[in-house]
């Protein structure tokens, strides 16, 4: 309290002055209708506008936490939006015959993941596990082959597409002449099939057929078109570029092909 | 500051803030519902204190001062403001019209000591100043500059007249 009353002292009467000044104008304005009507309109006018050039410049101070919030907001509304759900829905259709039992069935699947296009194309169906979806299945699309599984998660899959260098397709003519379908890695429109042999007759236009045989895919489902044939002089075979039905690159769902009668057939592949 | 003088002032507040508040208060003259001339004594106090008052001391008297007069004329703050305000800027008055060789240490600022034209331009710069602030306080805005300058154009000559009389009348010696 003593060098509180020095200061006043010694500051020479300012700190007096301005401390009175101030309760003065306190009374003022809290006991004089007129003046305190000014002071309200004038606070309002000048008060607003200094508090909205504060806000402009002090604005940048609030940007990481709107930032965080926006993108809290873009996460919720991302999540909203139909093409992040898993559809739980399943597609199967079988047919309930009592002359014909029912061998494959496909299942509905959407492509969720391509890789890039290279030599060696892969894409992520968003089948798994749990919808019995294995290792080795076949999976076709809207006219033609989209490839084999060769992955498989509770609710994913990965599929090795037809253009890839080592996807192997058991592949025919419809006069049951029958080779490997396979890829070069260069033109995705074009495959080849080898192992043909060479004295079975084939023209340009021939259809180009599944055969079955490795219990991949089910039979008799066109592939391409046949564009020419090769001999290739002493191995008795025959390589045919097939210019394929459908674009594997662009295709957006795929129907997994579950054969029933796999495991008997594969128990008879093991007898020797 | 000696007890002549300490007397004196205290005689003088008492006076002067009955006089303003039961007299000159009542005096109030103007045209269009709106009055325009008013009659101020009590900055007589301030300007009549001994020059040596710490400076403190002499707001913190104008303060009390002018609070008084507001309590009776029902405008609470107004007076004290703006007496604090002219009680703040003596000095610098008192400087303003120094005369060429200072002031005594003994001298009082009455007319026998510093002469009637030092007393007659330092009570109208202390009372314009006053008027001024006070007028300022109480229309509360700068935008009605030409009311401030009229009242204070009108109200100083009759301030000073009868500032001038009481002086006249009692001529104090501290």
């Amino acid at each position: 309290m003593g060098r509180l009353l020095r200061l006043i002292i010694n500051s020479g009467g300012l700190f007096t002055f301005a401390i009175l000044e101030l309760v003065c104008l306190y009374l003022i304005v809290n006991h004089n209708d007129g003046q305190r009507a000014i002071w309200i309109e004038t606070k309002t006018v000048y008060g607003s506008y200094l508090t909205q050039k504060v806000n402009e410049k002090l604005a940048f101070l609030d940007v990481a936490r709107e930032n965080e919030v926006l993108r809290r907001e873009n996460a919720a509304l991302l999540a909203r939006i139909p093409g992040s759900e898993y559809d739980t829905t399943v597609d199967t259709t079988s047919v309930v015959d009592s002359a014909f039992q029912q061998r494959f069935t496909y299942l509905a699947s959407r492509i969720v993941n391509k890789s890039p296009y290279s030599p060696y194309n892969t894409l992520i169906i968003d089948r798994g596990s749990n919808l019995q979806v294995e290792r080795g299945q076949g999976v076709v699309t809207d006219g033609g082959l989209l490839g084999i599984i060769s992955e498989v998660t509770p609710r994913h899959a990965r599929v090795i597409s037809i253009l890839h260098v080592d996807t192997r397709i058991s592949a025919g003519l419809d006069n049951n002449a029958f080779g490997t379908l396979r890829w070069d890695g260069k033109d995705p429109r074009r495959v080849t099939i080898t192992d043909m042999p060479d004295y079975v007759p084939v023209a340009p236009n021939d259809t180009v057929y599944t055969t079955g045989y490795s219990n991949v895919f089910p039979s008799g489902l066109p592939i391409g078109i046949v564009e020419s044939s090769e001999p290739l002089p002493g191995t008795g075979s025959q390589d045919l570029t097939v210019v394929l039905l459908n674009d594997p690159l662009t295709a957006s769902n795929g129907y997994v092909v579950r054969d029933l009668f796999k495991e008997e057939l594969e128990r008879l592949n093991l007898v020797r | 500051m000696n007890t002549a003088a300490a007397i004196n002032s205290a005689v003088r507040f008492v006076a002067l803030l009955i006089v303003q508040v039961f007299v000159f208060n009542q005096v109030a003259w103007g045209w269009g519902g709106r009055d325009y001339l008013f009659v101020f004594v009590y900055p007589l106090f301030v300007a009549m204190l001994p020059l040596r008052t710490p400076r403190p001391v002499v707001i913190l008297l104008s303060f009390l001062l002018g609070l008084g007069i507001d309590f009776f004329s029902e405008t609470l703050g107004l007076h004290a403001g703006a007496l604090v305000f002219t009680a703040y800027a003596r000095p610098l008055i008192l400087q303003l019209v120094q005369p060429r060789d200072g002031y005594n240490i003994k001298a009082q600022p009455t007319v026998a000591d510093l002469g009637s034209s030092w007393m007659l331009r330092y009570l109208a710069l202390i009372l314009i100043v006053h008027l001024l602030v006070f007028f300022l306080l109480q229309t509360f805005s700068i935008f009605f500059f030409t009311d401030i300058v009229l009242k204070t154009l009108l109200s100083f000559p009759a301030s000073m007249l009868v500032v001038v009389i009481l002086i006249l009348i009692f001529n104090p010696k501290a």
